[in-house]
């Protein structure tokens, strides 16, 4: 296990990449979801300043 | 003055014929204004100073950075030049006319970034060699590097004169100029900064000179219909 | 009958419902493929003779560097389309792809630079991959920065839409003049990206973590577009029911 760590000797190259890599992935998740999110909520909002003028 | 390129539209005036109006109307305003032509120019006077105060007083060690520094420095003073490109005629509706005259635009737009370059391109290959003086390069490779800048600054115009329709009346726009034209201008970078390098060595540039030529032909071809577009859009 | 499909795409509802049901489908997909690349490339491929384990970095640069230039062809193209064809919805699938494909072009450059110090000693060398990359992050840069300085949406999207264009055909030009100036001097050794002859066991999880970031980008660009249509379809009909589920 100690071996698969220490990628032997390059740790300190290997696992800065994919742990960059999974950082930018769940960045990229989380900020899409909460964009849709958001324009859900404006539409919402919209909508319901909308239904009070009617 | 404005009025003889719209007026050729009514006549049935050729796109050519327009376009060379245009040429010819272009440059006599610019020369009403003379001061604004020479600061380009001494912008890169200016930019060619700060690297020998960065790096060596030292013409030995100016003479190798030197390609590159007279290259930057033409880059970034012709970025400050497309600023006058279409300002003036944005500024007072000319150019909206210039779109609704029914002439081609595309050719427009080509005959006002010739003018552009002759204006400011061909003076900054004409100072160039001044420069390259200043920087310790071999007068011999003087010829080359004024050739070089010349077809060069032709395919900065154009590339810049894209930037520019693109970024009509947006405020504060130089950032935004520079992010979107420096990154299109770096193969004319690499290839004009190349032949002024062979050039002072005296070996042959031919190579990277047609391969600017071929940049600059590309842009002839195919940017003035990018501005084109681009200030059909920017108008609207 | 196959009109009535291709009008539909155009359709800001129709995608809209569309976009929401596919999503989970690439989501899942996109989780499963990386997870099982990963596992192919950290744990399963043999290391390799001249690299040692180094070449790990492989599964994420190279997927990463793929994805940055697909990304920027998928958004040129659907800003080409929505200029020509006047298709809105072509216009945000292009908004939607530059954020997602800058994020990509950093992660490249960032793993590139890792994965070249090895052979090089530093962090950084003007390699022609690694420079072409830099030069197409501030293409995205200049595209996003230039929808931003548009308060009309309408005028953001066609001018983006040309520098896209522009910017596409620009790209080999860039590419290949930065691999002739690296070229001239002797710099550092290209980087060994593409082996000639990759045993099947270091070939396969690559391939499966291109295609597990393909889906992710399907995924990601699905749910980013849902988004931009809400914003853009502001007051229609059809979102009263759309958001409210």
């Amino acid at each position: 296990m100690s071996e698969f760590l220490n990628m032997g000797g390059y740790a300190a190259y290997v696992w800065p990449s994919y742990g960059l890599t999974l950082g930018v992935i769940i960045l990229n998740i989380v900020w899409a979801r909460r964009l849709l999110a958001k324009s859900r909520e404006d539409a919402r909002r919209r909508l319901a300043m909308r239904g009070e003028e009617t | 003055m404005n009025t003889s390129v719209l007026e050729a539209s009514s006549t049935g005036t050729s796109a050519l014929e327009a376009a060379r109006l245009m040429l010819a109307r272009d440059i006599r305003l610019a020369l009403r204004k003379r001061g604004q032509l020479v600061q380009p120019l001494a912008f890169f006077a200016i930019v060619t100073t700060l690297f020998p105060l960065g790096i060596s007083p030292e013409l030995s060690r100016l003479r190798d950075v030197a390609p590159g520094v007279l290259w930057v420095a033409a880059l970034l003073s012709s970025l400050l030049a497309l600023e006058f490109l279409f300002r003036d005629d944005a500024q007072d509706g000319t150019l909206e006319q210039h779109v609704l005259s029914g002439q081609s635009l595309t050719w427009l737009l080509f005959a006002k970034t010739v003018a552009h370059w002759l204006l400011t391109g061909l003076p900054l290959a004409v100072m160039a060699p001044l420069a390259a003086l200043s920087l310790g390069v071999p007068a011999a490779a003087l010829s080359g590097i004024v050739v070089s800048v010349a077809i060069g600054s032709v395919a900065l115009s154009l590339i810049g004169s894209i930037g520019a329709a693109l970024t009509l009346g947006v405020k504060r726009s130089g950032a935004l100029l520079s992010l979107l034209t420096l990154p299109l201008s770096m193969p004319v970078l690499i290839f004009g900064a190349r032949a002024t390098d062979l050039a002072i060595k005296g070996a042959g540039f031919a190579p990277p000179l047609y391969l600017l030529g071929a940049l600059a032909v590309l842009g002839i071809t195919l940017a003035p219909l990018a501005a084109a577009a681009a200030v059909r859009i920017s108008l609207e | 009958m196959a009109w009535t499909w291709f009008h539909r795409l155009g359709s800001p509802p129709y995608i809209y419902g569309l976009a929401a049901r596919l999503t989970p489908w690439f989501a899942w997909l996109s989780a499963a493929l990386l997870i099982g690349g990963l596992y192919g490339g950290l744990v399963l491929a043999p290391p390799d003779y001249q690299q040692g384990d180094d070449f790990r970095i492989m599964y994420v640069h190279v997927p990463t560097a793929w994805m940055s230039l697909m990304v920027y062809t998928t958004m040129a193209v659907a800003a080409a389309v929505g200029l020509i064809w006047r298709i809105k919805i072509s216009h945000a699938v292009a908004a939607s792809c530059a954020p997602i494909g800058a994020s990509f072009t950093f992660v490249a450059l960032v793993t590139g630079s890792l994965w070249g110090y090895r052979m090089w000693g530093t962090y950084w060398e003007w390699d022609p991959r690694l420079t072409s990359e830099l030069i197409l992050l501030f293409l995205y840069l200049g595209y996003m920065g230039l929808r931003s300085a548009m308060d009309d949406m309408q005028r953001a999207d066609r001018a983006s839409a040309v520098l896209a264009v522009v910017g596409v055909v620009n790209v080999p030009i860039i590419h290949y003049s930065v691999l002739w100036w690296n070229s001239l001097h002797q710099g550092p050794s290209v980087m060994q990206l593409a082996k000639p002859t990759m045993p099947p066991s270091m070939l396969i999880p690559l391939l499966v973590m291109l295609l597990g970031f393909t889906t992710l980008f399907a995924a990601l660009l699905l749910v980013r577009l849902r988004a931009e249509i809400l914003n853009r379809e502001r007051t229609a009909s059809w979102i009263r029911e759309a958001v409210t589920q």
